[in-house]
């Protein structure tokens, strides 16, 4: 039986009468990768930034490992590892000092954190830099960066909100390759990208978001077989059907 | 709490690996000090100027002039009588001393010579003092004179000379110089009224106020690196948060005064180490609620920009209002207004300690307050940063 993660039923959150996330609902198993894609002011990050308790929604409930959010927020951030889409990090620090600081901040004791910091730098890649400025990295270390940081205190959920946006393809493969890596072990992780081969290849399953609301929700073959040939369709064609072709800012 | 030791370390380690940051505020206390030092160093006593005419040629004249050298808070400046009729007249100068032509000639005759004191007003408090000065130079020589004639007088008869006589009062007016049988000796109660003392408490109470500022962007700068949502979603709960950023402003604050106080006691030797510790105490307080009233301000702005203005504005008024550079009536609005200003309170606790040699016991309203207004500013700034999202 599969075992359900996170619920979100029915959530809605507003700013100044706008609806950035509007009546919504999903859930994500255990292990599962799970992708909301959407353009631009879809509602995407507000979704996170409620899920990691940074936000309050105004109406619906979530529950993330079995803790309710507001009600248990203390008890889901002992759960969530957060990577941000904007690099969030200390640029005067060393790599290494980042995620020993952020490893505390995670409940970890000191050698605790410095033997995670290590293991997860040599994850990405950095552990040769561990003790440069991260201002000196290039914006791909820095990306990989940050992802290190969310997973201090081996988080339940990641939530990757754009990890690799603006990277070269080597710190992009890397990170994919961290990802599956990670759902191996048995995270729970919540993606979203605009990268929609990214989500194809890794994502279990998606979620199409627009306007605040979900419009579909399925797996990436599914969603691709619903409008042509799997083999022809790409799961950007889906996207662009169920999102339109008009710009968005 | 450890986690809000972290903060604040983390913190403290920016500061220190930011070069820029580090040599400013540590430069700035030592710099303040050499400000200090230039204005008032070695300016504990008086010293003064005494311009004199003379117009005499005669021994007395002179010996008047060898006296008035000797005195160390004067220095003998001669002038000709235009250049200190144009002094006076253009009031670059406000008391000179005029020695008559006859000086000399009228002493050596028995008869009354004067000393003129030409001078604008009343002279001048300097002019004053060195009038003074003058005097008891005058009556010094005076009574030696009046020793010689004496001693003339009692040995008229015998084969001593007058210039015998002259010799040997000399010589024992210069041995009781040397060794007087009253001597005066100055002992400072408390401490000394020196121009360092009188505003020394003022620069400290503006300087534990910079930490406003700097404690005013200690969350913006989070938020602007986006680590302020990173840590929301971490264990670390916002009370943590405060309290580490609260604990790294007053350090950062108490260690830039303390450097100021460390100076200010090595080079002018102002404190007994009772009083240096009595001092810090006072610092350490007033830095909290410096740091305090900071998170206030941290917890109200958005950008940099706000945080720095509104911390300005605030120290600003909190200075003008505390009479740290100037007297607050006894009486009247600004009397009242002055009480809500921390500086107030701060200033008064130093100018105790500083300059009337006050123990921290006689100083409990003062440290309550400040205390109090600690307490208050942190909860205050608890309160508001529920408000901003995240902030729960």
């Amino acid at each position: 039986m599969i075992e359900t993660f996170v619920t979100v039923s029915h959530m809605q959150k507003s700013f100044n009468g706008h609806k950035a996330v509007d009546d919504v609902s999903f859930s994500i198993a255990k292990g599962e990768i799970f992708g909301l894609l959407g353009p631009n002011g879809a509602g995407k990050t507000t979704t996170i930034r409620i899920l990691s308790t940074v936000l309050e929604a105004d109406h619906g409930e979530a529950v993330v490992g079995g803790h309710t959010i507001g009600k248990e927020s203390a008890a889901v951030r002992e759960l969530i590892g957060v990577c941000p889409q904007e690099l969030a990090f200390y640029p005067d620090l060393s790599a290494m000092d980042n995620l020993v600081f952020f490893g505390r901040m995670a409940g970890l004791n000191s050698s605790e954190a410095k033997e995670q910091a290590t293991n997860n730098l040599r994850m990405m890649g950095l552990l040769e830099r561990a003790k440069g400025k991260v201002d000196k990295y290039s914006g791909g270390m820095k990306r990989r960066v940050n992802l290190a940081i969310a997973l201090m205190g081996r988080p339940k959920l990641l939530f990757l909100d754009e990890p690799t946006v603006g990277i070269d393809p080597q710190s992009r493969n890397n990170i994919y390759e961290t990802i599956v890596d990670l759902k191996k072990n048995g995270m729970t992780v919540l993606y979203t990208t605009h990268y929609m081969e990214e989500a194809d290849r890794i994502c279990d399953r998606v979620a199409i978001m627009d306007g605040g609301r979900i419009i579909v929700m399925d797996t990436p073959y599914n969603l691709k077989s619903q409008i042509g040939p799997v083999d022809k369709t790409s799961l950007e064609d889906v996207f662009l059907k169920y999102t339109g072709r008009s710009l968005r800012d | 709490m450890i986690r809000a030791i972290n903060v604040a370390f983390r913190e403290l380690r920016s500061y220190l690996l930011d070069k820029g940051d580090l040599a400013f505020s540590l430069l700035l206390p030592i710099a303040i000090f050499a400000l200090i030092y230039g204005a008032f160093g070695g300016s504990g006593n008086f010293h003064g100027t005494a311009s004199i005419v003379n117009a005499d040629k005669g021994i007395y004249s002179v010996q008047l002039l060898d006296q008035l050298m000797l005195i160390d808070t004067i220095d003998v400046q001669l002038l000709t009588s235009e250049e200190a009729n144009s002094k006076l007249e253009g009031s670059d100068l406000l008391l000179v001393v005029y020695i008559p032509e006859d000086f000399s000639s009228r002493i050596s005759n028995g008869e009354t010579a004067e000393l003129v004191f030409k001078q604008r007003g009343n002279g001048g408090t300097e002019g004053q003092i060195v009038a003074g000065i003058i005097r008891g130079a005058a009556e010094q020589i005076n009574r030696n004179i009046e020793v010689e004639i004496r001693v003339n007088q009692l040995v008229a008869d015998t084969s001593i000379t007058p210039v015998n006589v002259a010799e040997t009062v000399q010589k024992f007016i210069a041995r009781e110089q040397e060794s007087p049988l009253i001597k005066t000796k100055e002992r400072i109660v408390g401490s000394s009224p020196d121009p360092v003392n009188q505003f020394l408490p003022g620069i400290i109470t503006m300087f534990v106020l910079f930490s406003i500022t700097l404690g005013a962007q200690t969350i913006v700068e989070e938020r602007k690196k986006g680590t302020l949502e990173r840590l929301l979603t971490t264990r670390l709960t916002r009370s943590e948060l405060f309290a580490g950023k609260f604990l790294s402003g007053v350090l950062r604050a108490f260690v830039q005064t303390l450097i100021l106080l460390i100076l200010s006691y090595i080079v002018f030797q102002l404190f007994t180490p009772i009083s240096f510790l009595e001092i810090l105490v006072i610092a350490l307080i007033f830095s909290a609620a410096a740091s305090a009233l900071g998170m206030v301000i941290a917890a109200i702005s958005r950008t940099p920009d706000q945080a720095i203005w509104i911390s300005v504005f605030f120290t600003n008024v909190c200075v003008m209002l505390s009479g740290t550079f100037f007297t607050i009536p006894e009486t009247g609005v600004f009397n009242i207004l002055s009480k809500f200003s921390i500086n107030t309170y701060a200033n008064e606790a130093f100018v105790s300690l500083i300059t009337e040699g006050q123990s921290l016991a006689g100083l409990g309203t003062e440290i309550f307050t400040i205390l109090g207004v600690t307490i208050a500013a942190l909860i205050l700034a608890r309160l508001i940063f529920r408000a901003v999202p995240g902030g729960k």
